[in-house]
């Protein structure tokens, strides 16, 4: 089929997949913002959106989508002319027709296999409802044929006012037939109108313009012309039209004089400004685009062009600082001048470094964008109210950490409405308003991206939890004593703890908030949970700005040198254990800060021999979810700033390794995971709640 | 001398897909535009010989950027590209001061005609 060959399917695809989720948004915002002049724009943009996938599907020849653009477009395009509240079932027949064309586009894509990278994730709160197409299409068009016409535009009726008519002029019958491969003979019988105008006074056409609208194929206008021009003349004007088959010109005698093209006789200037006087002047743009300034001119380019660009980006620094180990072997004489240039090189790359992970930033909108529907759904399929406000939008987030935080996000979003907000009916019994209120926001804090996820629903029970995690073991009952409210409530990120006693469909049990915790902690950022019964629940998500450049505290253990994110790291210190009995420290604990914490040796976790003398020895402090534990090292080895790649298969199974980089001498390096570490080393809550006091670097 | 052309359409692969019809046929493309603004100002720019212009678009609509170019030049060829089902808004487009019209879905040799039909060839 022609559209599997068309070699810009690929685009295709991707713009119809962006206009589609914008468009799917705007539907849910018309159902409240439908009035006044913003209304207005809305059903503009919606219009516009409907209306380009078709223009574009059609001529690839997609003719199911076609179809259902279409008859999406037609029901719109009333409703915008209507320029009301759309009803509520208007909207869910064009949200279902939009996911309709949604897999219709996915139907093609797969012809070419242009997902790979090409599109992002969009969250998913729910699998599409199965409409089938050609029944869809029926549903649209009814819709639209209940709705009143618009009134066509008067203009279009034909020539309004008899022109005055010069009798000295010769009369001219001109038959012109239009082609039966003629598309919209209204369209082309204007033409035809205009260029008999142009030549000469146009006394009667039949049938007119306006008559031939809705109608194709062939069709023969007759038109009575007064005019001082030629028969050939007026032929000829009427044979350059596309899509006439023949002209015929005879003259009707009406004139008096033939030919005789006296200085009265003049065509009348062309009528165009006759016709429209209602010119207003351009509108500002703002006011045109209804969403602010014209943006920036763009380009599209491969997001797999991007991930290479980076890494070599990356490559350089990496090469660079393997020139400025070199150095080290030059003479003194020769350092100075060597190091100064490597230096500026250094810079320059470190800016294109930067340049490129700018380039790779991506509007924390693309991972909203779809929200609003999924919540729409959602909230009305459990019968609960509920007001989405997202905040941020614009703020930009590197492509990568947007695409590992799109199953996050949505998951968290579906927990809170599902399981956070509460039935209208319980709100208005706990005396709250009606409508639960869920807030999506994004804000930029130095180097992080921090998202704030809140709702004002029933709140997560700390005290509950507690019981839970210690009917499940994962926590003892002294350890849970100790809790504060405040900790006891981020035990919901311990794996299969939910305080709902029934899994509903929507989100399960308990839904892997651990999961989301995980997540988060990949691209090393911090998942946080505040809640309060009744109150609600915040989510705070911290993300760094860029996944790929991290400060990697160098350790040496059994020999061998490994990387530990400085970001996990609280504080390095040195403990002598062997005054308090030798070697045998494992699951001892130091004192940091005045609090104890277990410490436990890295080289025994994988089961390397250590290799430090008796006597003081280095402690990494390390802080994975809110637990704070000690890794003893032999040797600190210094910091770096590296590119940590991800791990290949089957590397990526081994605990406790997040993935590699190089130093800057070349040499290899393992990056090490501390949250694996802490799940290795069996560090678990409890060993926490001594620690409580240290300096945590996430509070805020 | 080849012709020059100026496309103007929102959509990336519409765009694509004109560029390569006129560059097969011969034609020079000019530049090209993905709303009515830049169209405009395109226009005045690159005077070109031929526009095939969008109706539908953000900012400014096909229809007001055709009115516009006919302004800045009376002589100017804008032809319509249009979806099925748009008769009125082409039949507006026209009173605008639009030279002719084509409807998507549409082949190249459909497009050529048209074009060389309205440029006199």
């Amino acid at each position: 089929m022609a559209s599997a060959q068309h070699k810009y399917l690929s685009i295709f695809v991707t713009e119809a997949r962006e206009q589609l989720a914008q468009l799917e948004g705007e539907l849910v915002r018309i159902e409240t913002e439908a009035e006044g002049p913003a209304g207005a724009l809305l059903w503009d943009s919606i219009f516009r959106k409907a209306h380009s996938v078709k223009g574009s599907a059609a001529t690839l020849g997609l003719t199911e989508l076609v179809a259902l653009a279409h008859a999406a477009e037609a029901l719109i395009f009333k409703l915008k002319t209507k320029a009301q509240k759309p009803e509520r079932g208007q909207v869910e027949m064009l949200l279902q027709a939009t996911d309709a064309i949604a897999r219709l586009v996915g139907q093609a894509a797969r012809q070419i296999n242009v997902d790979a990278g090409d599109a992002l994730p969009r969250p998913q709160l729910e699998g599409p409802p199965s409409v089938v197409g050609a029944e869809l299409v029926e549903r649209l068009a009814a819709a639209a044929q209940a709705l009143p016409d618009p009134q066509p535009a008067a203009r279009f009726r034909g020539i309004e006012a008899r022109p005055a008519i010069d009798p000295a002029l010769p009369r001219y019958q001109v038959v012109v037939q239009l082609s039966s491969k003629c598309q919209a003979p209204g369209a082309r019988a204007l033409i035809v109108q205009r260029k008999l105008k142009a030549l000469g006074t146009l006394i009667d056409l039949e049938p007119t313009p306006a008559q031939l609208m809705q109608t194709k194929g062939a069709a023969r206008l007759t038109a009575d012309v007064a005019s001082a021009r030629s028969a050939d003349e007026l032929r000829l004007a009427c044979a350059s039209v596309p899509e006439v088959d023949s002209v015929t010109v005879s003259s009707t005698g009406n004139g008096v004089v033939q030919g005789g093209a006296g200085p009265g006789a003049a065509p009348p200037p062309p009528d165009l400004a006759a016709v429209k006087v209602d010119q207003s002047p351009p509108a500002p743009r703002a006011q045109v685009d209804g969403r602010g300034l014209r943006p920036e001119p763009t380009v599209r380019v491969k997001a797999e062009s991007l991930d290479q660009l980076l890494d070599a980006a990356g490559e350089v620094l990496l090469g660079i600082a393997r020139l400025r180990e070199a150095s080290r072997k030059l003479p003194e004489s020769h350092a100075a001048a060597f190091e100064t240039e490597v230096d500026r090189l250094r810079r320059t790359a470190r800016e294109l470094h930067n340049k490129v992970m700018g380039a790779r930033l991506t509007p924390f909108s693309a991972l909203t964008e779809r929200l609003p529907r999924a919540v729409r759904d959602l909230s009305q399929r459990l019968g609960k109210e509920v007001d989405l406000i997202i905040e941020g939008a614009e703020v930009e987030l590197d492509r990568a950490v947007i695409e590992a935080m799109g199953d996050p996000l949505s998951h968290l979003v579906r927990n809170a409405v599902d399981h956070g907000l509460e039935s209208t009916a319980e709100r208005a019994a706990k005396g709250k308003r009606p409508r639960g209120k869920l807030t999506l926001s994004a804000r930029r804090e130095r180097n992080y991206v921090v998202i704030d996820l809140s709702d004002d629903g029933r709140g997560l029970d700390g005290a509950a939890l507690a019981r839970k995690a210690i009917a499940s073991g994962a926590l003892s009952a002294e350890a849970a004593a100790l809790l504060t409210p405040a900790a006891a409530v981020e035990l919901a990120f311990l794996p299969g703890l939910s305080t709902r006693a029934e899994a509903t469909d929507v989100s399960g049990r308990g839904v892997g908030l651990d999961a989301v915790q995980r997540s988060v902690e990949q691209l090393g950022g911090r998942l946080s949970l505040r809640s309060e019964v009744d109150c609600g629940a915040r989510f705070t998500i911290e993300l760094p700005l860029s996944v790929s450049m991290s400060n990697l505290l160098l350790v040496q253990a059994g020999g061998e040198v490994y990387g530990l994110p400085v970001a996990r790291v609280l504080v390095t210190t040195e403990y002598d254990l062997s005054a308090r009995g030798g070697e045998g420290f494992e699951s001892r604990s130091v004192i940091v800060g005045g609090a104890w914490v277990t410490a436990y040796g890295l080289a025994t976790l994988f089961g390397l021999p250590s290799l430090s003398p008796p006597g003081p020895r280095p402690f990494v402090v390390l802080e994975v979810d809110g637990v704070t534990f000690a890794l003893a090292v032999d040797r600190l080895a210094g910091q770096e700033e590296a590119v940590i790649k991800p791990l290949a298969p089957p590397l990526d199974r081994v605990r406790g390794l997040l993935g590699t980089t190089v130093l800057g001498n070349g040499r290899p390096l393992l990056v090490l995971d501390p949250r694996g570490l802490a799940e290795m080393a069996g560090v678990h809550k409890g060993a926490a709640l001594r620690a409580e006091h240290l300096p945590s670097r996430g509070a805020a | 001398m080849a012709k020059r052309v100026l496309i103007v359409d929102d959509a990336l692969f519409m765009r694509n897909t004109l560029r390569d019809i006129f560059a097969t046929a011969g034609f020079t493309v000019a530049g090209e535009a993905d709303d009515g603004v830049q169209a405009v100002s395109l226009f005045r720019e690159l005077k070109p010989d031929l526009v095939t212009m969008d109706i539908v678009m953000p900012y400014k609509s096909g229809i007001d950027a055709t009115r516009e170019i006919v302004q800045v030049d009376p002589g100017a060829v804008v032809i319509m590209c249009s979806a099925l089902g748009q008769e009125s808004l082409v039949m507006e487009a026209i009173e605008a001061g639009a030279t002719d019209f084509i409807v998507k879905p549409f082949r190249g040799e459909d497009v050529l005609a048209v074009v060389k039909k309205v440029l006199g060839e």
